[in-house]
């Protein structure tokens, strides 16, 4: 750090790397809240609603709701074998959004917006999600 | 205060496949622009390139072998790089150059080349117009980006796959007309509803295609060229803005954020209210991405861009023609080509050039493009001398 430079170190993990490490290898989400209440999963060194340096992280329990969703039939290029699967943006319930992708929905009809997901650790790339189960929608 | 700053000359090259060069071709487009303008490439000041994906011919820092081609090696140039709203960009950094003084003309030529590429490899590139780790790493394609657009939107107000639909008929019927386009056939409802699914609710006619093109545009200082040779358009206002990154950051799926900040500053800019504007060319890279687009501007209220589409208010003929060109999704999307090309149109309607998609008022347009799914976006409204 040098005299003109911050005067603080962010909280955010520091970095891309070391988020993607944490779910990916060590079963670890992180999320990010800023004072003003902003919630995010994505890396960064400010809050980009209030623009603040005070992301505090904290453990994500990388439960929630399906806020929008697609079924892809042409995938991603990590995800070649893959297809077809959910894209899927997920209202935390910590608050704040996440996204992520679900193998087992192959079909519209097998998914809703409003349905409630889980995280799951996974050898593939990109966060996992799984629906919860009947019992637990309710 | 800004001098008179007007787009002098235009030109593009029919989307598609090319068989030149991204190089060859942006330079052929560039010189047909000076040509057109009335000029001399001696008199352009500076030139600014939009060529985001270059690096897929292995080829970067292309400024200087376009100005080298046009026989004007000493004028300066640079790459301007905003994902599909490269050459918008650009023309925005050209007419900050000109109207600030600091150049009477500058030259903005946008290309791209992609075909030679398989379909998964020019996915992949377009995939990194994206927030790569945390959001093409998570499975996302652009159309999977934008079909979760058009699935909150359908949520929240209720538009219909018909109404989707209606965009990709009114653009390709507008296509079919245009000789720059990329598609050149209309197509029927039918054929929209039948083809496949790509990312649910898209189906293959809700996409634009993977284009190569190019295209370029004179601009310059209207004191400097008092007697134009062509009609000029009179750049009323150049705006651009952003927005969070990230869609799933951004508070709310239904409209772009960017789009709605820079249309606000260029209706302000231009002094003219929305009412006064006789057509436009907006950001169709997916048939959501232009009612969603006409919505944040302002022309329509929210969720009734879809049933304003479908009763005909934005076809050629139409109240507020939208897109004769055919769009991104008809005319093609050569990515850093695009902004430049929706200009090419404008410039070709104002001086009558447009043949059978000529609209029939072009007292003011507007031209709308955005980055990737809406971080970046531009505006440009023109107006007459």
């Amino acid at each position: 750090m040098t005299a003109t430079g911050p005067s603080q170190e962010p909280s955010a993990a520091h970095t891309i790397q070391e988020y993607q490490h944490g779910y990916e290898e060590e079963r670890r989400l992180r999320g990010f809240r800023s004072g003003c209440g902003f919630v995010t999963a994505t890396w960064g060194l400010r809050c980009p609603q209030c623009g603040q340096l005070d992301l505090q992280e904290f453990p994500l329990s990388g439960k929630g709701r399906v806020t929008a969703f697609t079924v892809q039939t042409v995938p991603a290029d990590e995800f070649v074998n893959d297809a077809p699967y959910a894209y899927v943006l997920v209202e935390l319930d910590e608050g704040g959004r996440i996204s992520g992708w679900m193998p087992a929905v192959r079909a519209v009809e097998d998914l809703a917006i409003g349905d409630r997901v889980h995280w799951v650790a996974s050898y593939k790339p990109g966060v996992q999600f799984e629906k919860d189960s009947a019992a637990a929608q309710r | 205060m800004p001098r008179e700053t007007w787009v002098l000359g235009a030109a593009s090259n029919r989307f598609g496949k090319m068989k030149e060069t991204g190089r060859e071709a942006a330079s052929r487009v560039a010189l047909e622009a000076i040509q057109t303008a009335g000029i001399e490439p001696k008199d352009i000041g500076y030139t600014f390139v939009a060529n985001a994906f270059g690096l897929a011919e292995r080829q970067a820092h292309v400024g200087p072998l376009i100005n080298t081609a046009l026989g004007i090696p000493e004028v300066p140039s640079c790459t301007i790089e905003s994902a599909c709203s490269s050459s918008s960009a650009a023309l925005h950094e050209a007419y900050v150059h000109v109207a600030g003084g600091f150049h009477d003309a500058a030259l903005v030529v946008g290309v791209e080349k992609l075909s030679h590429l398989d379909t998964l490899t020019a996915t992949s590139y377009f995939a990194i117009g994206a927030d790569y780790p945390f959001e093409s790493h998570n499975g996302a394609t652009f159309p999977g980006l934008y079909a979760t657009i058009a699935n909150a939107h359908m949520r929240r107000y209720g538009t219909q796959t018909e109404q989707l639909g209606a965009v990709a008929v009114k653009n390709h019927a507008n296509a079919a007309l245009n000789p720059h386009a990329h598609f050149q056939k209309p197509i029927t409802m039918e054929t929209y509803l039948g083809s496949p699914v790509i990312a649910s609710p898209l189906r293959l006619y809700d996409c634009c295609p993977f284009s190569d093109g190019a295209a370029a545009l004179v601009v310059v200082a209207a004191e400097k060229f008092p007697n134009p040779r062509t009609e000029p358009l009179v750049i009323r206002a150049s705006t651009r803005a952003g927005s969070i990154a990230d869609m799933h950051d951004r508070p709310e799926l239904t409209g772009l954020p960017a789009s709605q900040r820079a249309s606000h500053l260029a209706f302000q800019q231009a002094k003219v209210e929305r009412s006064q504007i006789d057509f436009m060319e907006v950001h169709d890279c997916f048939t959501i991405a232009e009612l969603v687009a006409l919505e944040d501007m302002g022309f329509f209220p929210r969720g009734e861009a879809g049933t304003a589409t479908a009763e005909g208010l934005t076809a050629r003929d139409g109240k507020l023609p939208v897109n004769p060109s055919g769009g991104l999704k008809a005319k093609g999307h050569p990515v850093s080509a695009t902004g430049a090309s929706q200009v090419v149109e404008i410039f070709e309607q104002f001086n009558q050039l447009a043949g059978k998609r000529q609209v029939p008022k072009t007292g003011l347009a507007l031209a709308h493009n955005v980055g990737a799914t809406g971080s970046s976006a531009s505006v440009h409204i023109f107006g007459r001398r």
